[in-house]
């Protein structure tokens, strides 16, 4: 493993210090970092470990917001009751990272910091609209996903701040949602393509609300507007939804790797956003 | 590199360690405390469950805990797992159901399986498959180890 | 009469197994060691090219650095190989593949072995370099050894093809692409090697073949071989991958450099790269038949791809060569193999060794040949298996060991059938595929191969087998204790294997090839009759009574005046005389003088076959082209059972490895110029993908086998990929020609849009 001097600091506070002085880097759950150590491919000679800041592990709800903090395990997250009926999506999404060995140490702002295309909760948080609080020893910020995505393996999370918490609103319903991801086994699964829904049917039956988001179709994980155009304020029809799959090529980019190949990704993208919108439009009506 | 000092609990006894923090929990068990049930088997990567250990309770794969990460934290191992020379269930489960060929991938498995049990002690087939999605094997087809953890089950059902 | 077994047959507890879940078994890289040094490799970053200059002064300057070594400081033969010494110790001036040893370095702990490697300059100057056999053989391709790319070809031949196709009323060509597989056993590649006082070199292996590694290691050092040990540890599986002596050689070389004791061990990604892998292939198969079915013609050509180095590529050719026709009659035949160097990581043994990728043409093919003729593929099958008296096209005249294949058929009826009534789920599409297989047992003739094996009574009346040939985790030890408990009449428990030590155990052979169970097995009842003459002498003398009054029976020693004395009063005198009780005995696998073709070439034929079939049902989504493996039925014949357990386990863990053959794995070269090298990439199943799997096991004993056994550790890896494929056909009616199965080979047209 390559070499690096070790720091545990024990507040929130002392950890921003230890960033701004060594130029080091944080690890958490470790699911991410330490694979890389391991290839001597990790950019930074000292390592934070922020685990010891239990300040950031929580899952809470105020006013209309539910707010997660970043060392919140995937499996504390899948035992929430709180985050069971408010966000299920992106419970859906959890239960498909890893195994349980890596869902008992990675975390939510682990999955974020990473910023892999495919990373699994993305997807989710994106369509929740989810805001990151990120802070330093100069004070704090709060930024959209989409603003601290910028591509693989890159944010915009500055090298002296910690990643504090995720927050989202409430939805208010009735509203459907669904998270769909195609790998290539079934345990311990890398998403080929990944796709996150939301929506609500109003009064006459059409869909409003709409959001969707795609992972490993894109250098980030995205939003499709062009989608969710289609969508809003149409019948949840299997006409509407294919129009809607052909309307999202135009908001992803996918790529030929070693685990698949940009034309299938286009059209396994189809097809996962078509079902997907079923699923959660059957739920947005009650009937799943 | 700055070497530094830790101290956790390991099968019930705290031991303190001085050592260089770029190593894994993995290793800090292998080469600093003679423990050597955990193994590695994918370069250090969590990507095949053979380093699977007990920390808090919880399954983890100690390759992805960095040695400093495991100070003040409780460790279970499978040599931690008898009680005063008896074997866990599992253990037992697992020669009589010819689960064990080359070994190499079953610390880990029996120890993701006693969470499992721990968790819920009359799992499915399909718990039993999720549970054990983390751990490889490349001898058995695991179809011999959801039965051994099946008749685990059943035997501490009825110790009650 | 059939007695009652005492213990075989039954699915004895593995006496291993004990400490393997408790921890305390000890693998190479386990053994306990004070003070020893650590080594790590210096590889190649390229897939081919010259070496410049090796500068290793910075290196050995580090603190903590004991020796810095390159191919220079090599003792004695600085190449080694099984069939062909074509492998560098460490990189003579050339590297060939990525990841190819090129320095060693050997230092006080991790930390500054990593250092030192961190310290060692290497200039190469990149040469062009090839991944494919058949661009390898092709005009002007960077010429991997001096000889050139073309390491061997085998040519067989029997009837007249062209007459054969002639009267064929239907001919089908197709060509197959099968990949290349890591061995993928849990444990890494690792040997500790300790230079004793005495001048004698001890090295703990994880290895089939300590012997065999023993003289290439003497060899290398040049060292007389009685001046080396090796030692068997616990070995965490095989699969092929550890018939290479590779690590042990560098372990030795540098225990003996410094003078020390010296852990070497494989990280993940390095067994990717340097360890011996199944061999990638490309077989152009056509076949011939009559409207009725009747196999005429079949004429193949294949390309292996045996990487940078030769291994067992020339033995691996030969055996997928005499497999490609299948469990089939057919008159004329013609099988040529190529195999060829490429820059690829190099291939070499790997369970199945050639039967999997032969099988995976042929029996896709003869699916796709029934469809053309509108026959079921099962009644192509049963009209075309071999039945004993056939000849085969290596001029070998099948055994009554073909009875088994009619048996096996009916159960892939019924099979077929009970899968096929499974409603598929909504929104797939299931399909219900299987496919036959034959495996040869044995090294081939002309081959050595010997087992010899020791039967040794301790003081206390237990019986030590001394198993010449490891135990990969297979289970080989259980089952020669249990033959040799019923051989002598004792129980189970009071019979123990013995760890390998090339100093004390006799050569039981090369764990590998389907035949561990029958050479050993045999070996070991030969010696326990020997073992009741030497007991029965020795007792005659201690009692001074007439060898004619005393007989053997469950552990005593019985008078003509009905007493009865335990082994142990015998072994504990003898002890006390200072001698061993003991027996030896080898067997050789045997090849009719008067029946075995003589024309082939060494390694060629095989005599001996088992056989087998899969039945796979799979679901296909139908639009994004998955397939699910639901259900596996496989049917082997195994002769006799010696422990149920081991023989479903080989089973079960056999078909796990065909699954991922046909749907997961695959080390192949990535865009960025890498190879696939860690399970993030390489795909092994997990528990989630495995199907429900049932085993029939069907026992048609071989005469010549110890209780009738034939061998099992192959052939149940060999049928699971084409059954799976016939199944996708079943489903989807697309045929696939390439493993591992991709969506997008389902899916194919609908990928133009967007």
């Amino acid at each position: 493993m390559q070499e690096f001097d070790f720091a545990s600091p024990k507040t929130l506070d002392a950890a921003c210090q230890l960033l701004a002085q060594t130029g080091g880097r944080v690890v958490a759950g470790g699911t991410d970092v330490i694979p890389r150590l391991q290839r001597h491919m990790f950019p930074a000679t000292t390592l934070v470990d922020i685990s010891r800041l239990d300040a950031l592990r929580f899952i809470t709800t105020e006013d209309n917001e539910i707010r997660i903090g970043a060392l919140t395990t995937y499996a504390e997250m899948l035992e929430s009751p709180l985050l069971q009926e408010e966000a299920p999506v992106l419970l859906e999404a959890a239960r498909t990272v890893g195994c349980p060995q890596t869902r008992y140490r990675g975390t939510l702002g682990g999955n974020i910091a990473n910023a892999s295309p495919a990373g699994d909760t993305l997807p989710p948080l994106l369509v929740l609209n989810a805001e990151v609080k990120l802070v330093s020893a100069a004070g704090e910020r709060v930024l959209p996903l989409s603003e601290v995505l910028l591509g693989p393996g890159q944010t915009a999370i500055r090298p002296d701040e910690v990643l504090h918490s995720v927050a989202f609103q409430r939805l208010e319903g009735p509203y459907g949602s669904a998270f769909f991801k195609l790998g290539k086994r079934k345990g311990m699964n890398i998403a080929v393509v990944s796709v996150a829904v939301l929506m609500r049917l109003v009064a006459d039956g059409t869909i409003a609300g709409a959001r969707v988001a795609f992972g490993s179709v894109a250098p980030t994980a995205v939003r499709s507007k062009h989608a969710e155009a289609v969508l809003n304020g149409e019948r949840p029809t299997a006409e509407v939804f294919e129009r809607a799959a052909r309307a999202a090529l135009a908001d992803i980019s996918p790529i030929s790797d070693v685990r698949s190949t940009a034309a299938y990704r286009r059209h396994a993208s189809m097809t996962l956003l078509r079902r997907a919108l079923e699923t959660a439009a059957a739920r947005a009506g009650g009937i799943l | 590199m700055n070497r530094i000092t830790i101290t956790l609990t390991v099968n019930g006894h705290r031991r303190t360690v001085t050592t260089e923090p770029n190593k894994t929990l993995l290793y800090l068990l292998r080469d600093d405390l003679g423990l050597h049930g955990a193994k590695d088997a994918c370069g250090g990567e969590g990507e095949c469950g053979a380093c699977t250990v007990l920390m808090d309770g919880q399954p983890v794969n100690s390759c992805l805990v960095l040695a400093g990460q495991a100070d003040g934290h409780d460790i279970v191992t499978i040599e931690g797992l008898a009680e005063n020379g008896h074997l866990h269930p599992l253990q037992r489960s697992f020669v009589e159901a010819g689960a064990v060929q080359c070994g190499f991938c079953t610390p880990g498995a029996i120890l993701a399986a006693k969470a499992l049990l721990d968790r819920s002690p009359s799992p499915t087939d399909e718990e039993i498959r999720e549970a054990l999605s983390g751990n490889l094997c490349r001898c058995t087809g695991y179809v011999k180890m959801i039965k051994a953890i099946h008749l685990a089950a059943e035997e501490l059902s009825h110790a009650g | 009469m059939l007695a009652e077994m005492l213990t075989v047959g039954k699915s004895e507890m593995r006496k291993d197994a004990w400490s393997k879940v408790t921890g305390e078994a000890q693998y190479v890289d386990d053994l306990p060691a004070e003070g020893t040094l650590y080594a790590r490799v210096l590889r190649s970053p390229h897939h081919h090219a010259r070496i410049v200059r090796i500068d290793v002064a910075d290196a050995a300057q580090v603190p903590g650095v004991v020796a810095v070594l390159t191919a220079r400081d090599v003792p004695g033969e600085k190449t080694f190989g099984p069939l062909i010494a074509d492998q560098p110790v460490l990189a003579i001036d050339v590297v060939r593949h990525l990841g190819e040893p090129v320095a060693l370095v050997v230092a006080e702990s991790k930390l500054a072995a990593q250092r030192g490697l961190d310290a060692i300059h290497v200039e190469y100057e990149p040469l062009p370099a090839v991944f494919d056999p058949v661009e390898a053989l092709a005009e002007g391709a960077p010429q991997i050894h001096p000889g050139g790319n073309l390491v061997t070809e085998y040519d067989v031949r029997s009837g007249d093809l062209d007459a054969g196709f002639a009267e064929a009323d239907v001919v089908l060509e197709e060509t197959f692409f099968v990949p290349r597989i890591s061995p993928g056993y849990m444990e890494p590649e690792a040997s500790m090697a300790c230079w004793n006082d005495d001048g004698t070199l001890t090295v703990w292996v994880s290895s089939q073949k300590p012997f065999e590694d023993r003289h290439a290691i003497a060899s290398v050092l040049n060292l007389p071989v009685e001046q080396v040990q090796v030692r068997s540890a616990v070995i965490g599986g095989a699969f092929g991958g550890k018939e290479d002596s590779s690590l042990s050689i560098l372990a030795a070389f540098a225990a003996y450099a410094t003078h020390s004791t010296v852990r070497l061990t494989n990280t993940r990604h390095e067994s990717f790269l340097a360890h011996p892998k199944r061999h990638p292939a490309q077989l152009r198969v056509k076949i011939g038949a009559k409207r009725d079915g009747t196999l005429v013609a079949l004429d193949a050509t294949v390309h292996l791809d045996t990487g940078a180095f030769a291994s067992y590529g020339p033995a691996v050719g030969g055996l997928l060569t005499e497999v490609v026709p299948g469990a089939y009659r057919i008159p004329n035949v013609r099988v040529h193999t190529l195999v060829a160097y490429t820059n690829s990581p190099y291939s070499g043994a790997m369970r199945g060794f050639g039967s999997p990728q032969a099988h995976f043409a042929t029996e896709s093919l003869l699916d796709m040949l029934a469809g053309e003729l509108g026959i079921d593929p099962l009644e192509l099958r049963r009209k075309n298996i071999l039945a004993p008296g056939d000849k085969v096209f290596t001029g070998v005249t099948v055994a009554d060991t073909a009875n088994a294949l009619p048996v096996i058929l009916d159960h892939v009826q019924a099979a077929r059938e009970r899968l096929s009534s499974i409603p598929a789920t909504e929104g797939r599409r299931s399909g219900v595929g299987f496919a036959l297989n034959v495996q040869t047992m044995g090294l081939g003739y002309r081959v050595p191969d010997d087992s010899t094996n020791r039967l040794e009574i301790a003081p206390d009346g237990s019986l030590l087998v001394y198993v010449g040939a490891p135990d990969l985790g297979q289970g080989l030890a259980t089952v020669a204790e249990q033959m040799v408990a019923e051989a002598l009449g004792l129980p189970y428990e009071a019979v123990r294997a013995v760890p390998i030590d090339t100093h004390i155990s006799p050569n039981g052979g090369v764990t590998c090839a389907s035949r561990m169970t029958y050479v050993v097995g045999n070996s070991v009842i030969l010696a326990a009759q020997r073992l009741v003459d030497t007991l029965l002498d020795y007792a005659a003398g201690v009692l001074r009574v007439p060898r004619e009054q005393v007989a053997y029976a469950a552990g005593h020693v019985k008078l003509a005046d009905g007493q009865s004395i335990p082994l142990s009063e015998f072994a504990s005198r003898a002890a006390e005389d200072g001698m061993m009780l003991s027996a030896e005995a080898t067997f050789s696998f045997p090849y009719p003088e008067e029946t075995t073709p003589k024309y082939l070439p060494v390694g060629m034929p095989h005599v001996m076959y088992v056989f087998g079939a899969q039945v796979a049902r799979v679901e296909v989504d139908p639009e994004l082209g998955t397939v699910e493996l639901t259900d596996l039925v496989a049917i082997h014949d195994v002769g006799k059972v010696i422990n149920r357990a081991a023989v479903e386990g080989q089973v079960e863990g056999a078909a796990a490895q065909g699954i991922g053959y046909a749907l997961y794995e695959d080390v192949k070269l990535k865009d960025n110029g890498r190879w696939v090298d860690g399970f993030a990439e390489y795909l092994l199943p997990t528990s989630e993908d495995m199907p429900r799997v049932e085993s029939i096991i069907v026992e048609v004993p071989e005469p010549s086998g110890p209780h009738g056994a034939k061998g099992v550790g192959e052939v149940a890896l060999v049928p699971t990929a084409p059954a799976i494929a016939n199944a996708v056909y079943d489903a989807v009616n697309v045929r696939v020609t390439r493993i591992p199965i991709q969506p997008e080979m389902i899916v194919g047209d609908r990928l133009a849009v967007g």
